[in-house]
């Protein structure tokens, strides 16, 4: 049993061998660190998949899975490993007035699951609570979420409020159901993401990654 | 708040019935591919009218009065062919201790907007019993989940029971029990609001009728796309998408399902109703969700199917194709040609033309966000193009690609309903 069998249980969404096989390899003496690195080439794949169109939303969701049961079959040999390095902190949220957490969940596991320290401040995040945040971490990328039309000034606020802080180094990327280029500028923000990858890829951008 | 000043002439100083004569052919028209004798407009209003009635969304929504005399006057004012206020109402919902709705001043700010929240309401265990019996696992199980107030249905025998004759007739006396008594109280209270609701509802197409509108295109039956029917409500995006993965087999014969009784359901509404239309909203289908290998298997037969019946039955589908379809408009060729119709997001709509032109009315071309952050000359310019482009030859309406136009600026709207009128005449 190789990493690389496990690397491809997990892109070729096969979930019940992706547990067999980590099990076995744990068994047969590969470290948590090992398995959490297979993990990690596997997330790519999937995350450039998903970028080209090869793959989908049921398939983010599914591996999503797959790594949430394997992280807790590695948990108990994990105390000893150290932290993965990060590339950079973001913090994101779905901006005042709109609850919908779907889209910005999915965003935040595939900026985590590609090298970034999350900060997920739910939904109905009033633009004080971002700036707090970006206060609290030093984060210099904020991701606003939004799913109705609704959250056009919500964003156009919090922008505004990051600026007024004199956090103007700080990147916003936004996105949402209601959300385009032409929102992008309405409100300010730095760049429009049109999927999870958009935000990844913008995130490693300006982190120059 | 906006100040209304009503034009001096309205459209050449016709009667409203004239007005509603001319409107409503106009409207047919496009329903059926012909070329009416221009570009019919249909205003979606929504929360806009709280914004230029300058009061609160929950005052627009629990104010049925006040609500009608905003829309007549914004109708008046802009004068399209068809016009909408709230698509609902919050009464039944707050009766029952909806769980799986949020309104404003209930769960959300007076000036919220209303929302849904998404939840896996029904769990991967449940599959069997929605399978054997999905009415009475909606009432026993799904019932008390979702609306607070009536999880006294809980403790209701199965309801299979009723099929005893005379011994169902024994087990009458749980529903003295105080919880199912409560919920059956809560759920007399929603009947009232609705039928208030419902009642409101048609004063105001009656109202906007006698001041010369025509019935929009979103009044009719509601039903969903299987898929969208198993995940909106039921087992939420999380788990509709395991479910693709986990068990296919399951979900495929639980659309089914909810295929045959949506049916059943649509097809009474317009024997009962007389009203032709029927509005499906689709949430999951669309580009970026699933690959076209999944929609293929899980998406589209049951909503072709869906609406092929629909059209068998007289019955105009009137399908919100939500987001981008663009990779999917090839399937939407297979429709019964001429007896659908789609409204459409952010597909391309040129190619949409292109592509659907001689399959359905189209309906759309304006973006939301153009009417709050636009210009007036670009509202203009594209107005001109999606008039030459897009109504090319009839067989479109004219409308903002949601039916929801808060936040739209009132002057903007004004631009894009005029240069419709003056680009959009055949």
């Amino acid at each position: 049993m190789k990493t690389q069998d496990l690397i491809n249980a997990i892109t070729e969404m096969r979930e019940e061998d992706s547990l067999k096989i980590s099990q076995e390899l744990l068994e047969a003496g590969a470290s948590p660190a090992e398995i959490l690195d297979a993990c990690r080439v596997a997330m790519e794949v999937i995350g450039k998949r998903f970028e080209s169109g090869d793959c989908f939303i049921p398939e983010l969701i599914l591996a999503g899975e797959m790594l949430k049961g394997i992280s807790e079959l590695i948990k108990p040999r994990l105390q000893q490993e150290a932290r993965q390095e990060k590339y950079g902190k973001v913090v994101i949220g779905t901006v005042e007035g709109d609850i919908h957490d779907i889209a910005k969940d999915i965003v935040a596991f595939m900026l985590d699951v590609n090298g970034f320290e999350v900060t997920d401040l739910g939904v109905d995040v009033p633009p004080a609570k971002f700036v707090q945040a970006v206060k609290d971490t030093g984060a210099k990328v904020v991701g606003l979420s939004g799913f109705l039309t609704l959250a056009y000034d919500p964003m156009k606020a919090t922008v505004e409020a990051l600026k007024a802080e004199g956090l103007k180094d700080v990147k916003v990327m936004i996105g949402g159901g209601q959300i385009d280029n032409q929102i992008r500028d309405y409100t300010g923000a730095d760049a429009y993401g049109k999927d999870a990858m958009a935000a990844v890829s913008l995130a490693k951008q300006w982190y120059g990654v | 708040m906006f100040e209304l000043t009503l034009p001096e002439t309205r459209e050449g100083n016709k009667t409203p019935e004239q007005l509603f004569a001319e409107r409503t052919q106009r409207m047919q028209d496009a329903l059926a591919l012909k070329k009416p004798d221009r570009i019919p407009i249909q205003l979606g209003f929504g929360y806009m009218l709280a914004e230029m009635g300058g009061i609160t969304r929950q005052e627009l929504h629990e104010n049925g009065e006040k609500e009608m005399e905003l829309l007549e006057k914004a109708a008046l004012y802009f004068e399209p062919d068809s016009a909408m206020g709230l698509f609902n109402n919050p009464g039944a919902a707050l009766a029952v201790g909806d769980r799986m709705t949020k309104f404003p001043g209930h769960g959300l700010p007076p000036n919220g907007s209303f929302q849904f929240v998404e939840g896996e309401y029904m769990k991967p265990e449940d599959y069997d019993a929605f399978l054997d019996d999905p009415a009475d696992w909606a009432i026993r199980k799904y019932w008390p989940r979702v609306f607070s107030k009536l999880e006294g249905l809980s403790l209701l025998p199965p309801l299979g029971i009723a099929a005893f004759g005379t011994y169902a007739l024994f087990q009458l006396g749980i529903f003295k029990a105080p919880p199912v008594a409560a919920a059956l109280r809560a759920l007399g209270d929603a009947v009232e609001a609705q039928a208030a609701a419902d009642a409101r509802g048609q004063e105001t197409f009656q109202r906007l009728a006698k001041l010369g509108f025509a019935l929009p295109l979103f009044v009719g039956s509601i039903v969903e796309a299987p898929f969208d029917f198993m995940s909106d409500t039921l087992r939420g995006m999380r788990g509709i998408m395991l479910d693709i993965h986990r068990r296919p087999e399951k979900l495929i014969a639980a659309m089914e399902k909810c295929l045959t009784f949506q049916l059943e359901f649509a097809i009474n509404f317009r024997k009962a109703t007389g009203m032709k239309m029927c509005f499906i909203p689709l949430h999951r289908g669309s580009d970026g969700f699933m690959s076209l290998e999944q929609f293929e298997r899980f998406y589209w037969p049951t909503l072709k199917n869906m609406q092929e019946v629909l059209v068998e039955n007289d019955i105009i589908p009137f399908v919100f194709y939500e987001g981008v379809w663009d990779q999917r408009l090839k399937y939407l060729a297979e429709l019964p040609k001429g007896k659908v119709s789609g409204l459409f997001q952010f597909s391309d709509i040129f190619k949409v033309k292109e592509v659907l032109g001689d399959v359905m009315c189209i309906a759309g071309g304006m973006r939301n966000s153009m009417l709050q952050a636009g210009t007036a000359e670009e509202v203009r310019e594209w107005t001109r193009k999606v008039c030459e482009v897009v109504g090319r030859d009839g067989g479109f309406v004219m409308t903002t690609g949601i039916g929801e136009m808060e936040g739209c600026r009132p002057e903007l709207v004004k631009v894009w309903v005029d240069a419709t009128k003056e680009y959009g005449v055949y």
